[in-house]
């Protein structure tokens, strides 16, 4: 019951705290790597939630809450990572005419968006070392992997080919 | 004479997302099918460009705000719930097959092999979102405040202050810098 709740707490938290799903990323690793999951299952989710079709946000929710407490805690994470967004919504579509007028969350956001560009840099470097990658095969697969997705490869086909390479080629 | 009934709406609303949650894999990438699927059909483009802007900006998964945003346009507070059903069944019945399967391997080495070689292509998937984020951001203006804030953040961050302070911080700091200019 207490994993539940904090759960429930951690996803409420980052999903008050980033705009959208790929910029939760590195708040989310930072609350749970260490405390509910392992470095390892938190790759497992992000790599599996960017391939499956869905929203990313609450697959990676889910992974996160299923792995620390079996299906309650899929549908606990999934639940608190809905709750902020539909609360606001359903406020914002109310009051609507008067929240076009306040800059400053306009200005809030603004200011959020670089320091989350950044969290994410760090967190990237994270998985990339504790994930076993800091080899050579590691950074080629990684460079290739890059240049793959700057050139408009779907990022689903890049992780999936580089999961292959792991299976086959890694020990 | 046809009018269609309410529920219709909704029905038609719940299948739409269901389509498009199904078809697309990420949030940001369903923008352009959702496009195509609902203007003209249940709502206008200005209203479009509007809730696209809206989930942008507010807190939260960001394709769950937009098919909020249609719903709540195209069929009131119900058409909320029907396009969150929509939105949120493929991914729930996907990822809790997938996620029980992967769990009762987890100790096989084979999977720690796959993560191996998964790490380092996220890593990448990650720089890019970020670089995409940053790009957005600073698109309207490309100055020194922006900067700044992602200057401060990163030496925070390196003196291990814990992430959401850092973000509340840098929000704070965004409304005081970006603030000023607007009032002059």
């Amino acid at each position: 019951m207490d994993l539940l709740i904090q759960l429930f707490w951690v996803f409420i938290k980052v999903n008050l705290l980033s705009t959208s799903g790929p910029a939760s990323v590195g708040l989310l690793h930072d609350e749970v790597v260490g405390k509910l999951i392992t470095g390892d299952q938190f790759t497992q989710a992000y790599g599996l939630s960017a391939v499956l079709p869905g929203s990313d946000a609450l697959q990676l929710a889910m992974y996160i809450g299923y792995a620390v407490a079996g299906i309650p805690g899929g549908f606990v994470a999934l639940l608190a990572a809905i709750l902020p967004p539909t609360v606001i919504i359903l406020g914002v579509t109310m009051i609507l005419h008067r929240v076009r007028r306040e800059v400053w969350v306009s200005h809030f956001i603004d200011g959020l968006t670089p320091a989350i560009s950044v969290l994410m840099l760090f967190i990237a470097w994270k998985i990339f070392q504790k994930g076993g990658a800091d080899t050579w095969q590691g950074w080629a697969i990684g460079i290739v992997s890059l240049i793959a997705m700057v050139y408009k490869v779907p990022e689903r086909i890049v992780i999936v080919i580089a999961a292959l390479i792991g299976v086959f080629f890694l020990k | 004479m046809n009018q269609p009934s309410k529920f219709s709406v909704w029905n038609k609303l719940l299948w739409m997302f269901l389509k498009v949650n199904i078809l697309s894999p990420s949030g940001p990438a369903s923008v352009g099918l959702l496009y195509k699927e609902a203007v003209g059909k249940i709502m206008t483009e200005a209203r479009f460009v509007e809730a696209v802007g809206f989930s942008n900006v507010l807190p939260g998964s960001e394709a769950l705000k937009l098919a909020m945003f249609v719903g709540f346009a195209a069929g009131g507070v119900p058409g909320v719930f029907a396009a969150l059903m929509g939105a949120i069944l493929p991914p729930t019945v996907l990822m809790f097959i997938v996620a029980t399967i992967l769990q009762s391997y987890q100790d096989e080495t084979w999977l720690k092999s796959l993560v191996l070689g998964m790490s380092p292509a996220v890593t990448a998937l990650i720089v890019m979102v970020a670089w995409e984020l940053f790009r957005t951001s600073t698109r309207r203006k490309v100055d020194r405040r922006t900067l700044l804030i992602a200057a401060l953040s990163a030496s925070a961050l390196l003196l291990k202050i814990s992430s959401p302070l850092v973000l509340l911080g840098a929000g704070i700091l965004g409304v005081i810098l970006f603030g000023r200019r607007s009032y002059q």
